[in-house]
């Protein structure tokens, strides 16, 4: 799938099919993962890949519910990772990207874990589209208790997580702003 | 250019031509950008497009390491600024992605990692780095300078930040791949001690 196409047409997907995924695909979406860039190479991620039903289903429990008005409604997610037949983990080190070897930040931002895992997760989720697979960049969760599920030493952080599996609806097209509302021209504001 | 080719040959560039890139090519990188996903569809991301010699310039010397004792030195990723046509500055809104919905001004953040501003302007960033590969062109993603520095230079409003550089140019050279784990070291199975 030509590049563009699948940053366009990669959709969040929170309904799959049970169809298995395949080694050979599951290492594909990995690789892409493992090629994207990062503060001075560090590498910060660590992925998780989780096809045990026992405890995809206890990480499951583990996001936060959704409040609308009043309600708090269970996280769309949270089915969606009982059915994918596969949940990959994002994890990653603390205190390695964006700092100097002395352990102090080089930014204002301090650790640059999310920035870098994101790097990689957006190049993960495009190459499942590219495979005709979906996944579904979830957050909301409690990533302490992931963690103690998940076994994930000190020194690492459960970031965040997605399904990986065959998509069971289309997606929704979420509204994006327009280029105008979010992009400026030599100084910010001006346009 | 094929999706996984894409990913795969992409490469941070610090040596560029001084050939133009039009308008039309940035364009479909900032969409490229746009088209992201982020925390509950918030899109915090704002994209300030530097074409501005003067402008790009004055960046450039905001890099860790442009000055030594105060005086500029010849630093290549400066070199690369003030080459290329056009310096893409990724900067973010604050305390929207991460938070509750409804309140704007909300610093009520969901989860223990805050605002999860640099998680999603990464997002865009890749596919605007994979964007650029796409149309022949390079880039490389710069953290590494005072942002409080270049957010004063753009007159970046009060709730919003800096995040990183994206010099847009041609490359005048390939790169070389810095080497990766292998998927055995960042990989585990079901759970880490497995």
């Amino acid at each position: 799938m030509d590049v563009f196409e699948a940053i366009k047409s990669r959709r969040s997907i929170r309904k799959y099919k049970p169809d298995p995924v395949s080694d050979d695909d599951l290492q594909k979406v990995l690789e892409a993962a493992h090629w994207a860039p990062s503060w001075a190479n560090t590498q910060c991620w660590r992925f998780i890949v989780v096809r045990s039903p026992e405890i995809k289903q206890k990480v499951a429990g583990t996001l936060n519910r959704v409040q609308i008005g009043d309600d708090f409604l269970k996280n769309a997610a949270t089915e969606a990772i009982r059915q994918a037949p596969v949940l990959i983990v994002a994890c990653a080190q603390t205190g390695i990207a964006g700092y100097n070897r002395d352990g102090t930040p080089v930014t204002d931002k301090d650790d640059w874990l999310l920035f870098d895992v994101a790097l990689a997760v957006q190049n993960l989720t495009l190459a499942a589209c590219a495979l005709g697979m979906g996944t579904v960049i979830v957050g909301a969760f409690d990533a302490k208790k992931a963690a103690e599920i998940l076994d994930v030493p000190d020194g690492c952080t459960v970031v965040t997580m997605t399904p990986l599996g065959y998509p069971d609806h289309t997606g929704q097209i979420p509204p994006r702003k327009a280029l105008g509302d979010i992009v400026y021209k030599d100084t910010f504001g001006k346009s | 250019m094929e999706l996984f080719e894409a990913i795969s040959t992409r490469r941070s560039i610090r040596r560029y031509t001084a050939d133009p890139v039009d308008d039309d090519k940035v364009n479909k990188i900032l969409e490229a950008g746009r088209w992201a996903p982020s925390w509950a569809n918030t899109q915090c991301w704002r994209f300030v497009v530097v074409r501005d010699p003067e402008v790009k310039a004055r960046i450039g010397q905001c890099l860790m390491g442009a000055k030594i004792e105060g005086k500029a030195v010849d630093n290549p990723a400066t070199k690369a600024i003030n080459t290329v046509p056009v310096l893409i500055v990724v900067c973010a809104e604050m305390n929207k992605s991460g938070c509750k919905p409804g309140d704007p001004t909300s610093k009520d953040f969901v989860t223990d990692k805050g605002d999860w501003f640099m998680f999603d302007t990464a997002l865009a960033s890749q596919n605007m780095v994979l964007a650029a590969h796409g149309l022949g062109l390079a880039t490389v993603i710069m953290g590494a300078f005072d942002a409080p520095a270049v957010e004063e230079i753009l007159g970046i409003p009060k709730g919003y930040r800096v995040v990183v550089l994206l010099p847009l140019g041609v490359p005048t050279w390939e790169g070389k791949a810095p080497p990766r784990k292998t998927l055995d070291e960042i990989v585990v199975h079901d759970q880490w001690d497995s």
